[in-house]
């Protein structure tokens, strides 16, 4: 574990990141990837708080990606009007989106312990 | 096993389970008449069919909550169960006046159970999930009260912690709630008005502070996190729980009659009601990743993570889906709302009790954890049942968006019947995955007669 490497200002802003993270998937979209980026920016590379900023961005714009476009695609493959097309993209909006937000839970608690994702083998 | 008398819950347990199997085998038949009408008939109606699967259902979780509740408290209170014996005894007779409703439900018209019963007295049937005829509803609130006196002696007079408050309040919130089921005014816009006075302030209310309590001890138990920081945890679940949760009840009274700004209350207030269950996940993996120990029972660890991530969706993601007047508009009693009520049901309350279960039978049974052999079934039991819930929440999810469209909000609407065809294959599939709910069940049932190697009694370090 990094442990010994933190200190009590990057524990801070590691779960701010995951907490911006969480809030861009949910409650504030875009402002809470603002949130996000402004934290990236104060923070240095190898430490837990950039790894953590690092995570959050990037699950964010994968989850953008994935719900967004792939959701515009079915609505332009299956047509707006009509009904199958909104079955496909609830359906699939939801578990997915779902799914993002249960990761970023995760990460969320494992940057209340000041631990990476996946422990360093 | 600590106190002699947590044993009880096990009798609790092997009846709760065995009306489970109940439940489902009317759940699949009732997915094969979606189908084919005349399946069973006339021997078992639909209509009848539904009110015993729904009966069941009720019926043993509160087996399961009495259980659990029996197995916990002693060993919270650090003393003996305040009467055993009485504990007993209500096992009886709850279980003979659920059997003897349950056949009244399938052995005579519903209607002359009613005259059998003297519903005349003091009309009390014919309400979803509260069809019990009046004496049983009687039976329910003496067995209701006998065991809150039981448990709420024990708990009084031993040792208190905020797991078992938070579980006496939840406890008595229910029965005291229950009794709403005698009040049926002639006013149909009342009637309903008080029927969800039970049914949702039961799930959305007090049913969550069982559901927090069983959950943060078992989460005690297996993570060996302290106990301080679970309880600042219950502490804030509780309070979201009820402050969402019981104005909440107005996403019931958009369209029954009542005035229009239980359209705004209700929205706004049922909006919050994830939270609670958001809040529920956020701390069973909190917990988990602080955990000081790898428990031996691998499957009680699972049962619990599941229900945290489970009943968030059901009832977080899956009520918030059709919890806001505009959308209820459309989707207010269509196959949106058994998707919903499924997911819900079992992942916060089927799957709390099957947690409690997984954690104390071994225990009940003489060991600290079930042997390697039945805890793989059992986790594998876990999978087959979750996954093919989400399945049929799924099915009923595509069916009722369909059925909304079509029938509700197309510029020709089609007729109820003609939708229903149309939207046919989703019933198959939902039956399908029904069948593999069932092998799921059967199998976890199995999986306490299995053989295997016993797990070591000595806990790894987690790293
Ligand atoms: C574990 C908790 C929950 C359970 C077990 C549960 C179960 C159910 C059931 C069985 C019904 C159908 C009732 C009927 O008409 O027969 C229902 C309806 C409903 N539930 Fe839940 N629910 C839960 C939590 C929630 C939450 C948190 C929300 C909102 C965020 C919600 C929103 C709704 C709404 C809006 C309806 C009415 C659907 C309609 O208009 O047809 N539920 N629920
Ligand atoms: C533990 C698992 C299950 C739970 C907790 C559960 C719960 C429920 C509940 C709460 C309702 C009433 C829904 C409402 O009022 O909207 C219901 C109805 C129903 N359930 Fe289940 N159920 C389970 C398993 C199954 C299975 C495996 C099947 C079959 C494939 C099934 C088929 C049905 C059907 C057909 C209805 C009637 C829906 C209607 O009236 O249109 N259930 N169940
Ligand atoms: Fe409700």
């Amino acid at each position: 574990m990094t442990n010994k490497f933190q200190n009590q200002q990057q524990l801070k802003n590691a779960s701010n990141a995951a907490l911006a993270s969480i809030l861009n998937l949910t409650l504030l979209p875009v402002i809470g990837f603002i949130a996000l980026y402004s934290i990236y920016k104060k923070t240095k590379p190898h430490n837990i708080d950039h790894y953590h900023a690092v995570l959050g961005m990037k699950i964010n714009i994968i989850a953008a990606i994935v719900l967004l476009l792939v959701t515009a695609l079915m609505i332009l493959l299956g047509g707006f009007d009509s009904p199958w097309t909104w079955v496909y993209v609830i359906s699939y909006f939801t578990i997915v989106h779902t799914t993002f937000i249960m990761i970023a839970l995760w990460v969320l608690v494992r940057s209340w312990s000041g631990d990476k994702l996946f422990n360093d083998a | 096993m600590k106190y002699e008398s947590q044993g009880i819950a096990k009798m609790y347990f092997i009846a709760a389970i065995g009306l489970f199997v109940g439940q489902i085998l009317f759940g699949v038949t009732m997915g094969l008449q979606y189908v084919w009408g005349d399946f069973l008939f006339p021997a078992i109606p639909f209509n009848v069919a539904r009110m015993v699967h729904t009966n069941l259902l009720i019926v043993w979780l509160l087996f399961g909550f009495m259980g659990s509740a029996y197995f916990l408290v002693p060993e919270e209170s650090e003393r003996e169960l305040y009467a055993p014996w009485l504990a007993k005894i209500m096992f009886w007779i709850f279980l003979v006046a659920g059997a003897l409703t349950i056949l009244g439900y399938l052995l005579v018209p519903y209607a002359t159970l009613a005259e059998m019963t003297m519903n005349n007295l003091l009309p009390t049937m014919g309400r979803e999930f509260l069809e019990q005829p009046t004496i049983t509803k009687i039976g329910i609130v003496i067995v209701a009260l006998a065991f809150l006196f039981n448990i709420g002696m024990t708990i009084l007079t031993g040792k208190k912690t905020v797991i078992t408050l938070v579980l006496l309040t939840g406890l008595a919130g229910l029965a005291v709630f229950f009794l709403f089921s005698f009040y049926v005014p002639d006013n149909l816009v009342l009637d309903k008005y008080f029927w969800w006075f039970v049914v949702h302030l039961w799930v959305e209310g007090v049913w969550e502070l069982i559901l927090a309590s069983f959950l943060a001890y078992v989460l005690i138990k297996v993570t060996g996190v302290d106990r301080e920081v679970i309880e600042k945890w219950l502490y804030i679940i509780i309070a979201m729980a009820l402050i969402s949760g019981l104005v909440g009840t107005g996403h019931h009274f958009f369209w029954i009659g009542t005035p229009d700004y239980w359209q705004w209350l209700g929205s706004i207030f049922s909006a919050l009601e994830p939270i609670p269950f958001f809040m529920m996940t956020l701390f069973a993996f909190n917990v988990v990743n602080k955990r000081r120990r790898d428990h031996a029972n691998k499957a009680a660890v699972l049962w619990a993570l599941g229900t945290a991530v489970m009943a968030f969706l059901g009832a977080g993601v899956w009520g918030f889906l059709h919890t806001l007047a505009p959308v209820n508009y459309y989707t207010h009693g269509t196959q949106i709302t058994a998707a919903h009520g499924h997911m819900a049901f079992y992942g916060a309350y089927v799957m709390v009790v099957l947690t409690m279960i997984s954690y104390s039978m071994p225990i009940m049974r003489g060991q600290k954890a079930a042997n390697v052999k039945a805890q793989a079934l059992e986790m594998w039991s876990f999978w087959l049942m979750t996954v093919s819930m989400v399945f049929i929440t799924l099915f009923l999810t595509g069916a009722g968006i369909l059925q909304v469209y079509l029938q509700r909000y197309s510029e020709a609407p089609l007729p109820f019947m003609v939708v229903q065809d149309k939207i046919a294959i989703f019933y198959w599939l939902r039956e399908l995955a029904g069948l593999v709910f069932l092998i799921g069940l059967l199998l976890y049932i199995y999986s306490f007669f299995a053989k295997g190697k016993e797990v070591g009694n000595i806990e790894a370090i987690a790293s």
